[in-house]
């Protein structure tokens, strides 16, 4: 029987080789104001993912 | 590293360096904390006194399930981001993509826990002329170099008290965004005293989103958000937010609060929130010295983490009905997130975002303005306190050592330097009562996506 579920997520070892392009929004810019997280973030990169 | 805890009925185990996301079953969640400090014959034999009704076979079977994920790099993966750290502002150094322009040093009301001392920032009322706007916008077009997405957020104090300007500069920026190969996307933060059919036309047209400042109950947003008289704001705003919000036809806010001591219970906030028909939420603790009377406390931490947990419970039981809402630290995209260099990276304050004083001064963000010490140049120069900078500019997860080892690094990226700074002294610093808030909240938002991706499932029966 299977133990374990996998969620399909995004490959962060693999977005090593194709990410950093700096298009996605600015942390806190447009939301909290006081706080920085970038797991709520979009890739903008959508394409390429 | 890993990180495993148990939530809303769920075993939950993330892999932090390569992202994934496993739900496992008792005997699984045990093997894998055995895993790595042991050898199979232990983790087996440990794993069969803890669960002596499961087959010895099928306790095996289970360990090479988790033996095959780390051989396929989703659990135990190793951290080898590191020598990225910085590469990504290296490689955009001096490029500007996001700008908080102050276009109002001055506020229509007086809130007691303003971070922005009442809009003035420890300094003089001052609201942005045009001239200085306009430049602010070339400034940023000029420094933003092969990026075509460009931020910029109308704040303040209140930025409806200069409401004309941040129309005219609007108007400037869309008719140069085409020829200059750029995309302007522009929000708005708002008390709400000074919105009409104006504002409301206007930002839906123009503003990618709108943040609605709110605190929730009558009594709570009235206890802090009074104007110069002391009289409370809530029966004032509630109705142009809810206008606003209906004009707004789907296109993003946010209802923004802040909660404080007066409230660690906080979901009571939201749920006036959810009654007054609103549902894309964002609620903050509140940024204030320690000692401050509004200030969050060490008796207030559980009560607030507790809040956070019931805040997912609630999320997910209105889904299920059919009334969903969004509370902003919760909104998590596992398969569409950020690469890897933006979650190492952290915010951009100080390099790729700043914000702009009425006077055209330079800050790092809009959390620093009035500290003298943060000014960075001006629109006019640009940046001058090439020193100052750099030290943002090497802000990032690895900078800080508390942050090494921490299993939600990749989520937060380090924190917020302001924070840091205010609570430490060095924006290299880590706030560490920050920290387990949003521990807490990313247990919370990923726990919530779990429960949404299996009720997703064909046959889901939950």
């Amino acid at each position: 029987m299977t133990h374990i579920k996998t969620i399909e997520t995004r490959n962060l070892c693999d977005s090593a080789k194709n990410g950093g392009c700096g298009e996605c929004q600015t942390s806190c810019q447009s939301a909290c104001k006081t706080s920085c997280g970038i797991a709520n973030q979009q890739c903008e990169k959508k394409a390429d993912k | 590293m890993i990180h495993q805890y148990k939530l809303g009925g769920y075993n939950i185990v993330l892999d932090v360096c390569s992202g994934s996301v496993h739900v496992v079953d008792d005997a699984a969640y045990d093997i894998i904390a055995l895993f790595e400090s042991h050898s199979r014959e232990e983790v087996l034999a440990r794993a069969s006194a803890l669960h002596p009704d499961i087959p010895a076979g099928e306790l095996s079977e289970c360990y090479d399930q988790v033996a095959a994920l780390r051989d396929a790099g989703k659990l135990f993966a190793p951290d080898t981001f590191a020598p990225m750290a910085g590469e990504l502002k290296a490689r955009t150094s001096g490029v500007v993509k996001a700008l908080c322009l102050h276009v109002a040093h001055t506020c229509n009301l007086n809130c007691a826990y303003c971070f922005a001392s009442q809009g003035k920032y420890h300094g003089e009322r001052a609201v942005m002329s045009y001239e200085v706007g306009k430049r602010a916008l070339d400034f940023l077009i000029e420094n933003s170099g092969t990026r075509r997405n460009l931020e910029v957020d109308f704040f303040g104090g209140e930025p409806l008290m200069n409401f004309d300007v941040v129309k005219r500069l609007v108007a400037y920026a869309r008719s140069i965004e085409k020829e200059k190969g750029k995309n302007f996307r522009f929000t708005l933060t708002t008390n709400g005293m000074l919105v009409d059919d104006d504002v409301i036309d206007f930002a839906n047209r123009e503003c990618a989103n709108v943040v609605l400042s709110l605190d929730g109950r009558k009594e709570i947003h009235d206890a802090c958000r009074v104007d110069y008289a002391g009289n409370g704001s809530w029966e004032r705003i509630v109705p142009k937010f809810q206008k606003f919000v209906q004009a707004r036809g789907g296109k993003n806010y946010y209802m923004r609060g802040t909660f404080t001591h007066a409230n660690p219970d906080f979901l009571k906030d939201i749920e006036v929130m959810l009654d007054l028909g609103f549902n894309e939420l964002s609620m903050e603790p509140v940024v204030c010295a320690e000692g401050d009377p509004a200030a969050l406390t060490q008796e207030d931490l559980p009560i607030v983490l507790d809040q956070y947990e019931k805040l997912a419970e609630l999320m997910i039981r209105r889904r299920k009905e059919g009334r969903p809402f969004t509370f902003y630290h919760y909104m998590i995209d596992l398969t569409g997130g950020p690469c890897v260099y933006k979650r190492i990276s952290g915010c951009g304050s100080g390099t790729e975002y700043m914000a702009v004083t009425p006077w055209g001064d330079l800050y790092p963000c809009h959390q620093f303005v009035g500290e003298e010490g943060f000014r960075l140049g001006d629109i006019w120069q640009g940046v001058i306190n090439a020193e100052k900078q750099a030290e943002f500019a090497a802000c990032n997860v690895y900078a800080r050592p508390e942050c090494r080892d921490c299993w939600a690094r990749l989520y937060c990226s380090g924190g917020c330097a302001a924070n840091a700074f205010h609570a430490t002294g060095s924006v290299t610093g880590v706030y560490k009562y920050g920290c387990e808030l949003f521990k807490k909240r990313m247990e919370c938002a990923i726990m919530a996506e779990i429960d949404r991706q299996m009720d997703d499932e064909p046959g889901a029966d939950r």
